[in-house]
């Protein structure tokens, strides 16, 4: 009697969701990366109060010192403790990764479920427009938007977007096109469900593991692209304590401190590190192909 | 074979199309007066009107789009606000360096990337894998200009073993072409092991090991051999991330190429230079991709076979 209670609850409690965490469990890799991340986000989150200076903590009797008990990563150029400025960087990458591929996954989506569900015309236009901005090879394309928009944060979020979207659009159309095949979304056509909701409610959710999965590395590869902008001079502006505009201005000591590029070349690389092996686990984790 | 190999090519001209297009609006997408914008703060009404002159403003949209697209194919791209001088000349004097870092980058790139993706896969889960796609997520992770940096700090700062900047000789090359095809030959690894690992699965290759066969044998002439078609794919899109990415790396080594040049031009607001920029690198990237899907096409029987 115990025991049959006992494997129906084991069946009970076997959700979808609850296998994938199960699955997660086991990406030990993934699940550091997250630790890493929430980290970062707590540092976004309280930065001013844990760090042992102020991001424009000018002191003109300490500049370009290497690393100290004073100051971990040294200081810049101004005397600023590179260790905080690090610290209080986090914040600036991780809000322009994570709304710039926000933005881009949002629209990329709508346009591939629209593109794949309705197909004909509306989906040549898509299609065009998608393999248009694909001809611009890497980062050229945001670096032709910063061209038009003019240097600063906001502007890196916009050109990032547009630079993010046709991608998202690519992977929903094509599983929006083997979706709509399928016998649940014709059940729901035949049972007169509208174009939106068998869109949202059943051909979104079917593509929501890829998305997850490509979102993910996504942001990665944004905050490389946002800092590249910085390292560029089109980002962010002096003071702002962003990590490519650091690199950006270390460069110039870069024989003399090496201190002020290794730093925030490192934050850079650990987040967006992290980023990727995140994603790598969670595709392991929801891949279905992958359990077989 | 012939009918894809024509289909493929017609298929390129309204991409081109939508390009040009696209560049052509470029300067058009400025907010405000573009002209006014290229002049500067600075500018008298006269200098606002000259270079609404020079970029053609006045006239209808339409003419503008045709003189723009008649002077293209007469080899004439506009004259640089920067330096006054034809852009075409600029370009022509930068374009070899930028082709010379990209196909140095790719070449290196491809063979490391390659030789790690055939020993991860091969001995998938031991530890030659691990440490294989340990480089390789840490290759896709690194800030391009940032691994410049640190390689300039030790090669030629502290051990003075090569030039910092600059483009003359082979020794100028390495350290970009290293910071270039770090990524490249980090995501050919990736695939390349997901490749090898996929043949290995299949029956004749089990076959290959059932009569006898040296684990070398097998290895460079069935699995390689056969593993080898999708990554020709993978290799003609990082093409375009070389492109792309040459940018940053040039900027950082002070190399004299397309994407340094692309860099100045923003910082200056020279846009008929940034708009001819932007236009070869995307017009040299769908014509690789071009190459590449031909020499797919030639390589796999499949299409072979239509």
């Amino acid at each position: 009697m115990d025991k049959s209670k006992d494997i129906e609850q084991k069946e009970e409690i076997r959700t979808p969701f609850k296998e994938f965490l199960m699955k997660f469990k086991k990406q030990k890799t993934a699940i550091v990366a997250l630790i890493f991340l929430l980290l970062l986000v707590v540092f976004s989150i309280i930065g001013e109060m844990i760090v042992p200076y102020g991001v424009d903590e000018y002191d003109y009797m300490n500049v370009l010192q290497s690393p100290s008990k004073a100051h971990w990563f040294g200081t810049d150029e101004f005397g600023r403790d590179i260790f905080s400025r690090v610290i209080l960087g986090a914040r600036i990458s991780l809000a322009v990764g994570l709304s710039s591929v926000t933005i881009g996954a949002v629209i990329g989506t709508i346009l591939g479920l629209v593109s794949g569900y309705y197909g004909g015309f509306i989906d040549s236009v898509i299609m065009r427009i998608c393999d248009t901005l694909f001809a611009f090879p890497g980062i050229i394309l945001a670096i032709g938007i910063m061209a038009i928009l003019g240097p600063g944060m906001f502007n890196v979020v916009i050109s990032v977007s547009i630079f993010s979207a046709p991608s998202f659009a690519r992977i929903v159309r094509s599983s929006t096109l083997t979706q709509k095949e399928s016998i649940y979304v014709q059940a729901a056509k035949n049972l007169g469900a509208s174009d939106m909701r068998i869109l949202f409610r059943h051909i979104l959710p079917g593509a929501m593991s890829e998305i997850i999965v490509y979102y993910t590395m996504n942001i990665g590869s944004s905050i490389l692209t946002a800092s590249s902008l910085s390292f560029l001079g089109m980002g962010a502006q002096a003071p702002s304590p962003e990590w490519g505009l650091q690199l950006s201005t270390g460069r110039a000591y870069v024989g003399l401190n090496w201190h002020m590029t290794f730093f925030p070349g490192l934050a850079i690389f650990l987040t967006v590190l992290s980023f990727n092996l995140l994603g790598d686990g969670l595709r392991d984790a929801l891949d279905p192909k992958l359990t077989q | 074979m012939l009918r894809y190999i024509v289909k493929r090519i017609l298929a390129v001209i309204p991409t081109l199309i939508l390009i040009s297009i696209f560049v052509f609006m470029f300067v058009r997408f400025i907010p405000g007066d573009p002209a006014r914008r290229v002049a500067g703060p600075d500018a008298t009404l006269e200098d606002v009107e000259m270079i609404r002159e020079t970029l053609g403003l006045n006239k209808p949209v339409f003419e503008q789009y045709k003189d723009y697209i008649l002077g293209l194919l007469h080899g004439d791209m506009g004259t640089s606000l920067k330096t006054k001088r034809a852009v075409t000349y600029e370009i022509g004097l930068r374009y070899m360096n930028t082709v010379t870092l990209t196909i140095s980058s790719l070449v290196w790139s491809v063979i490391f990337g390659v030789l790690i993706g055939v020993f991860s896969g091969k001995n998938r889960s031991k530890w030659q894998d691990y440490a294989g796609m340990t480089f390789a997520v840490s290759g896709i992770s690194l800030p391009s200009f940032w691994l410049g940096l640190m390689l300039i700090q030790i090669f030629s700062v502290k051990l003075k073993w090569l030039p910092t900047v600059g483009a003359e000789g082979f020794k100028s090359l390495i350290l970009p072409s290293i910071t270039l095809g770090a990524s490249v030959a980090a995501i050919i690894a990736r695939f390349t092991r997901s490749s090898i690992i996929e043949v290995m699965k299949e029956d004749y290759i089990r076959t290959a090991y059932a009569k006898g066969l040296k684990d070398k044998k097998v290895i460079w002439k069935h699995v390689f051999k056969n593993s080898m078609i999708p990554v020709v794919t993978v290799v003609g899109l990082q093409f375009g991330f070389l492109l792309g990415g040459s940018v940053v790396t040039e900027s950082v080594f002070a190399y004299p190429g397309l994407g340094s040049l692309l860099i100045d031009s923003v910082n200056f607001r020279d846009y008929p230079m940034i708009q001819s920029l932007i236009l070869i690198f995307s017009m040299n990237f769908v014509l690789i991709n071009l190459i590449v899907d031909l020499i797919y096409a030639a390589l796999n029987p499949e299409i072979k076979l239509q």
